[in-house]
């Protein structure tokens, strides 16, 4: 089985805090852990990921590293705002290869997902590869 | 092209110069407070610092906490996480430089282990008759905790950019090394 990336899909990341001109916030869906999106400092930190149409996701997977807490809200609106809370997780600290967390929202129907990283285990955290399971 | 983001806490004794040093470097050098107020809380300010000869820049949002004892407790609650550190003393007074360890040990229980890039600067310069701490004697200490050494006359406005330059450049320097490390990583 091969799975779309979500830019594949069409979803957009509508917002990120922080901008690196060459990691740039699009390598979080194009389905590459290869490619990554990286904060530039300070906590927290977020990224919205807007989807073409209400989506049913039980899950999603996120490819980072450094990541220490992250919460994620979601929202059914075209807009990029009014969120409710869906879920959080530590996660644990790996050196030398990314972090992989499946975190299930339970069927949760969003057009927008909010990704807030409240803390790190460093200065900068980065963000590899998101993806969701329907 | 990267803007970069830091939360650069500035302590130290009270009367030591920090509020004039910071105000001196927020403006440019134009403005030098000379009405003397004790500080009484902290003071939160932002100030945008380009790395000479890159396009990359570093906004400091510098945290200026109250020097007076009982109003420590309630500035560190206020300090949060840091990622840079600059600890001002006087020149003219060896206390405020004895004290520097203990405002060492104050921020290090906030860095929650991470390696914060910082400085050590000497201010009042300008004050030469009166100074009680030796540069070489600073020098010495500053690099034992790993601070870059650096003196300033927030008054004669000499060497005021020089602290936030280098915080500045090793926060850009530490993003560089970590970004090389990210490039580097397998996947989980
Ligand atoms: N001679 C001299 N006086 C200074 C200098 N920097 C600050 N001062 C004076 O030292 C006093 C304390 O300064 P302030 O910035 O409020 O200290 P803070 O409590 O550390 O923020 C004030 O009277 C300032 O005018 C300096 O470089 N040279
Ligand atoms: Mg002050």
């Amino acid at each position: 089985m091969t799975e779309s990336s979500l830019s594949a899909l069409g979803a957009k990341v509508v917002v990120a805090a922080s901008c690196d001109e060459n990691h740039p916030p699009e390598n979080i869906i194009d389905g590459n852990t290869k490619t990554f999106w990286m904060s530039t400092g300070m906590f927290p930190q977020e990224f919205i990921i807007r989807f073409v149409e209400p989506t049913k996701i039980s899950a999603v997977t996120v490819d980072s590293y450094n990541v220490k807490h992250l919460k994620i809200e979601k929202n059914t609106s075209r807009n990029a705002s009014q969120f409710e809370p869906v879920t959080e997780k530590e996660f644990e600290h790996t050196e030398g290869h990314l972090q992989s967390n499946a975190i299930s929202l339970n069927g949760s129907n969003a057009t927008h997902l909010r990704f807030i990283i409240t803390t790190g285990y460093d200065h900068f955290v980065s963000v590899h590869r998101v993806n969701i399971q329907n | 092209m990267v803007k970069l983001r830091a939360r650069c806490l500035l302590v130290g004794d009270a009367a030591v110069g920090k509020s004039a040093l910071i105000h001196m470097f927020h403006s440019d050098g134009t403005l030098f407070q000379k009405n003397y107020s004790m500080t009484t809380g902290v003071e939160l300010l932002l100030k945008c610092v380009n790395i000479p000869e890159t396009n990359d820049s570093v906004e400091l949002y510098i945290i200026d906490s109250a020097g007076k004892e009982t109003l420590v407790e309630a500035c560190e609650k206020m300090w949060g996480e840091p990622s840079l550190l600059c600890l001002v003393f006087d020149l003219t007074s060896e206390q405020s430089f004895a004290n520097c360890s203990r405002w060492m040990e104050r921020v290090r229980a906030h860095c929650q282990g991470l390696h914060v890039p910082g400085v050590l600067v000497g201010n009042k310069s300008d004050l030469s008759a009166r100074r009680e701490v030796q540069a070489s004697v600073a020098q010495e200490w500053a690099q034992s905790q790993g601070l870059e050494y650096h003196e300033t006359s927030a008054r004669e406005m000499e060497n005021c950019d020089a602290p936030l330059l280098s915080l500045a450049r090793a926060f850009q320097s530490l993003y560089q090394e970590r970004r090389e490390i990210i490039q580097n990583l397998i996947p989980g």
